[in-house]
Parts: C-alpha cells; sequence; structure tokens
C-alpha cells in the first residue's frame, strides 16, 4: 500500500469522526444525560432545574400506578411471546413440511404487516374494536354471541388484552420468515432417520425440528422481549392512551405523559432509567433461562 | 451450530422426499393444516382492503353496511383530507423526512462501515460494539434530553430537525448491515486499485460504494419505510401542524374524527398512508424480508 501513517489516519478520521460525533452528540449523550436528568425536579425551563437528588426514585416506589405500567408491559411480553411464538412455530412448520405451492402466497401476506406504520395498525384496530361500527362487535352479533359484544378498548378489563392481538398480528410474519430459514437448513436425512425409527410427525417435531431450530427460537423471543419492552407503547399511545384509567398505561406512555404531558421531565427520566435497567435485566436473565445445550446430531 | 449437510443427499434425496412427504399426507389432514394457514391470510387481508375500501364510502354507507362494499367508488374522502386536513403537507413533510433522512443515513454510515470492517485500526471492535448495542437499548431515556437538545439547536418542531434524528437513530441498523456485506466483498479489488495508485477516498467511492450496491439499497429502503412510518419521535419533536408528518396528520383526523364521525376521510388518510409501503413491498418483497430477517438475527 503506497499510503503513509498521516494520510491513513487522515482517511479514517473522515470516515469515522463526523459519524461518531453526530451519534455521540444524538444517541450517546442524550442517555447519559437522561441519567442525569433523573436526579433532578425539573419542568423543562432552564431556570427551575433543581437536584433533587434521588427523591424522582423514592417517588417511583410510591407511585401507585408505575407496579401497574410494569405488570402491563410483562403481561404484553408474556403474552406476545407465547401467542407470537406459537402461532409462527405452526405456520412456519405447516408451510415447510407441506411443501405447499401456494407457500410463497403465505409468506407474502404474512409479513406485510410487519412494516406497516404503528399508527395505521393502532387506528385500523382501533376501529376493529369500535362498540358501535367494529368488526368484533359486528362478527360476536353475527354468530349469535350478541352478549359478549362490549366496548373493548373502553373497558379497564379488555382494553389491555384487545392491545394483544394487534401486536402479535402485526409481528408474525417476521419470526414465521425467521423459523422458516431455520427448518430450511435441516438436512432432509434427520426426517429420513426419525422415519425409519418409526417417528410418528410429532414427535419428529419435537425430537427434530424443535432442537434444531432452537437458535432462531432463541434470538425469536429476545427479539420480541426486547421490542416489547422497548417499543409497546407507541401501540397503546396511538389506541388508548394509556387509559382507560391508566388501565393500560406501559411504562413508555407512562414516561410519556409524566415528561411530556404534565412536564415532569426529571421524573420522566427517572422512568427512563426503570425501563432501561429493567430492559436490561430481562434480556440478561433471558440469555441464562434460553441457554440450552447447543444440538449436534 | 454446524449442521453437517450430506452433499449426496441434498443433491436429489430433498426432491423426491419433498414428493413422497407430499404425497403421503392424507388429503384430509393437508386441509386441516391449511385451514389455519388460510384464515390467518383472511384475518390480515381482510381489514386492510377494508380500511382500503370504506376510504371510497360515503359517512353514511359506513354506517349503514361498514364492512361492505361501497355504491359506487368516489374520491371524496381523499380530496376532503387531502385538502381539509392538512394531508398534503403530511405528504409532503413525510417524504422529505423520508428521503433526506434515507440519503443523510447513508452517507454517514457507508464510511464508517467501510473503516470499521476494513482499516486495522485500535478501537475498531470497540466502536463497532458501541453502534451496535445501540440497537437493543430504549431510546426513550434518550427522547428528553434529545427534546431540550433539539430545542438548543433551535430544531424544535422543525422537520430537519427530525430528519437528523431519524438518521442518526438508523445508523446501528445501517451499519450493522453494510458492514456485514462489505465483509463478503474481495480485498484484491481494493488492493489493485491501490496499487494504481487510487487514494483510499477513491476506492471508497469508487470500487467499495458500486460493489455494496445491493446492500446499500436494501439498507435505504428499510430506512425509508421506518421514516416513513415514525410516529412516536415525530410527536415528541414536532408541535405545530404545518411541520407534522403524515402519521401525525393521521392521528391528528383520528382525534377530530372521534368529533365529527369523519371516518371515510380517515380511512383515506390511512389508505394514502399506506399505499407507498405496498409499492415498496410489491417491488423490493425479497429484500425487505431478507433485510429485516437479518437484522434481527444479529443477536
Amino acid at each position: 500500500m503506497v499510503q503513509t501513517k498521516k494520510q491513513k489516519y487522515l482517511f479514517l478520521a473522515f470516515c469515522l469522526v463526523p459519524t461518531f460525533l453526530l451519534f455521540a452528540i444524538f444517541t450517546l449523550y442524550p442517555l447519559v444525560s437522561g441519567l442525569y436528568y433523573s436526579f433532578f425536579r425539573w419542568s423543562g425551563s432552564a431556570s427551575n432545574m433543581e437536584f433533587i437528588g434521588l427523591s424522582n426514585y423514592v417517588r417511583m416506589f410510591n407511585d401507585s400506578i408505575i407496579p401497574r405500567t410494569i405488570m402491563h408491559d410483562y403481561f404484553l411480553v408474556v403474552t406476545k411471546v407465547f401467542g407470537i411464538m406459537i402461532l409462527a412455530t405452526f405456520f412456519a412448520v405447516a408451510i415447510m413440511q407441506l411443501k405447499i405451492k401456494e407457500a410463497p402466497f403465505y409468506r407474502i401476506i404474512f409479513f406485510f404487516p410487519n412494516i406497516m406504520s404503528v399508527v395505521v395498525i393502532g387506528i385500523l384496530w382501533t376501529f376493529i374494536y369500535n362498540p358501535s361500527l367494529g368488526l368484533v362487535n359486528s362478527a360476536l352479533e353475527f354468530v349469535g354471541l350478541g352478549n359478549l359484544t362490549r366496548p373493548w378498548l373502553g373497558s379497564e378489563t379488555w382494553a389491555l388484552p384487545s392491545i394483544v392481538f394487534p401486536s402479535v398480528w402485526a409481528g408474525i410474519g417476521l419470526f414465521m420468515l425467521m423459523l422458516m430459514g431455520g427448518i430450511g437448513t435441516i438436512s432432509k436425512s434427520y426426517y429420513e432417520a426419525a422415519e425409519l425409527d418409526g417417528a410418528t410427525e410429532w414427535q419428529q417435531f419435537w425430537k427434530v425440528t424443535l432442537p434444531l431450530i432452537w437458535p432462531q427460537i432463541k434470538v425469536s423471543i429476545l427479539y420480541i422481549v426486547i421490542t416489547t419492552l422497548n417499543g409497546s407503547f407507541i401501540l397503546v399511545q396511538v389506541m388508548t392512551g394509556g387509559g382507560p384509567n391508566n388501565s393500560t398505561h406501559v411504562m413508555g406512555s407512562y414516561l410519556y405523559q409524566q415528561a411530556f404531558v404534565q412536564y415532569n421531565f426529571g421524573y420522566g427520566a427517572a422512568i427512563g432509567v426503570m425501563i432501561l435497567v429493567l430492559s436490561l435485566v430481562t434480556v440478561f436473565l433471558l440469555q441464562i433461562l434460553l441457554r440450552r445445550e447447543k444440538v449436534q446430531y | 451450530m454446524k449442521i453437517e449437510t450430506n452433499t449426496s443427499l441434498t443433491k436429489t434425496g430433498p426432491l423426491k422426499t419433498a414428493l413422497k412427504r407430499e404425497t403421503k399426507q392424507p388429503v384430509s389432514k393437508r386441509i386441516l393444516i391449511r385451514l389455519p394457514l388460510v384464515l390467518w391470510s383472511l384475518a390480515v387481508l381482510y381489514p386492510i382492503t377494508w380500511m382500503i375500501i370504506g376510504a371510497f364510502k360515503s359517512n353514511a354507507e359506513i354506517y349503514a353496511n361498514p364492512w361492505g362494499l361501497p355504491a359506487e367508488f368516489n374520491f371524496n374522502n381523499f380530496i376532503d383530507s387531502w385538502q381539509n386536513y392538512n394531508i398534503d403537507t403530511g405528504v409532503f413533510n413525510s417524504l422529505i423526512v423520508t428521503v433526506l433522512g434515507a440519503l443523510l443515513t447513508l452517507v454517514l454510515a457507508i464510511p464508517t462501515s467501510y473503516a470499521l470492517e476494513r482499516m486495522v485500526f485500535r478501537g475498531s471492535t470497540l466502536i463497532f460494539n458501541l453502534y451496535i448495542s445501540a440497537m437493543m437499548i430504549p431510546m426513550v431515556l434518550g427522547w428528553i434530553p434529545l427534546f431540550f437538545l433539539l430545542m438548543q439547536f433551535n430544531l424544535l418542531d422543525n422537520i430537519f430537525g427530525l430528519t437528523l434524528v431519524y438518521a442518526v437513530s438508523q445508523l446501528p441498523f445501517s451499519i450493522f448491515v453494510l458492514t456485514t456485506f462489505m465483509s463478503s466483498i474481495p480485498r484484491e479489488l481494493e488492493e489493485s486499485a491501490a496499487i494504481d495508485g487510487m487514494s483510499p477516498y477513491g476506492v471508497l467511492l469508487k470500487i467499495i460504494t458500486p460493489l455494496s450496491m445491493s446492500g446499500i439499497i436494501t439498507v435505504t429502503i428499510m430506512n425509508a419505510i421506518q421514516f416513513w412510518n415514525e410516529y412516536f419521535m415525530a410527536l415528541i419533536f414536532l408541535q405545530s401542524r404545518e411541520n407534522y408528518t403524515l402519521g401525525l396528520a393521521v392521528d391528528f383526523i383520528r382525534r377530530e374524527a372521534e368529533y365529527t364521525n369523519a371516518w371515510g376521510t380517515l380511512f383515506a388518510s390511512l389508505t394514502i398512508a399506506i399505499i407507498p409501503v405496498i409499492i415498496l413491498y410489491a417491488i423490493f418483497q425479497r429484500r425487505i424480508t431478507k433485510g429485516m430477517t437479518e437484522g434481527a438475527i444479529k443477536g
């Protein structure tokens, strides 16, 4: 290489410095100063920023809405993980094992909601749950279960479960494709061997398919957990705004309300720190939990 | 995990076994397994189709028969949302944010990806890991300080400020995909170009960039869809209606519709928001699915 050291470093700086500078200003600095803000009482204007130590965290422990938001977040995590993984695995196995001709059709259709805007998904589903015009209540009436109709998103009991379905609806395609990728790499000889040994298809699924796609399943679960803890509040915000009566607030939507609606920026930042900590701890624990002997046949 | 594939088997075996498997399934069972697939397809297609059809119905029709076809297709809802509900500015602002954001992400991500992938220097792994780990960090915490930072820079309630934030927010994903892509480019090309006297800047611009075009296109489409769809940062960082991106404009109509019941107009605006995504998906379906699954498998 005909290049002096100085030229090399100049080129490196050209490649890295501007990008990293912007990344530091707009990503790293805000995260760190979010932590810093959480020690202040602050309504937004520069003059009335008051250092209050851990008071925001003390307030958080005494805020009766906080444990509910955490519960709601983990309710969404658990229901989404099970809902998405069971359906996605079933669909992936069905499409791959049956070798059906219209497989590309299902791939294309199932995946599409993954790239729809959360606003569109949220508003569409708000309308599907609409008490008078919505699809859910119309369908219930149509099949003669009119007594089951209710204002789904307006009910404190049903609002949160009602948010699960759009999230599953919007998420399945991606994970189905990831699992299909995993199934595609399994050598057919395993199934032939299993068949020779007299294993039923059900046994083949549990003994061959599932262990061999475990890496994909693990990644999928982690991905669902991370994206739910870090982003479920967007759908909540669009569909219910945390209501009725805080029954759907998750940590992120509560942060938004505290910081950007009620201007408790310090308290909002403390909630943000909680989200960060819970998210990292959950992922860490999950990684230990999902660790499983790598299978090699 | 490493799976040893028996090559002699994979050459001829799978097709035969596939045929064997397909014919071996009893018909009733195949229908039974297909049924959930068909039902789920309906669950996905029906609401979307219904939303698009609703955009062509008058309000009276929506109330009379919310789930049926319109008597005649009329475009009044589109005209109404476009002219009276700021959807025109929403589309315009979203286009600016999407196009500029996607371009800016490339300008920032390509040189960094090249340096991180090909140049040997101390701290390269550290910088790479810093970018990648940002993909797993919940950004909500950062949005509070970012709000005040943008205020200081006079970039709050400014679509160019939002563009900048968007571009930086997609850096980790873009760098991740681009470095993976660049690692598959043979080094000999750069080396021979350098021997021919090409500067590293020339190598980056004339050799690496064209050769990673496929990865660049994938990243750009993913980022563009992301920016077009984004809602929450726009909600926080934009305030006045003339700066609203499409997501905010649609959400605004929704809040109004709770009182005006202008559902047809709402459906029309939702349709306007989703059509570009449908078109991109129709053209780049393979790239998009591949880009997203690979982006997710990173862990």
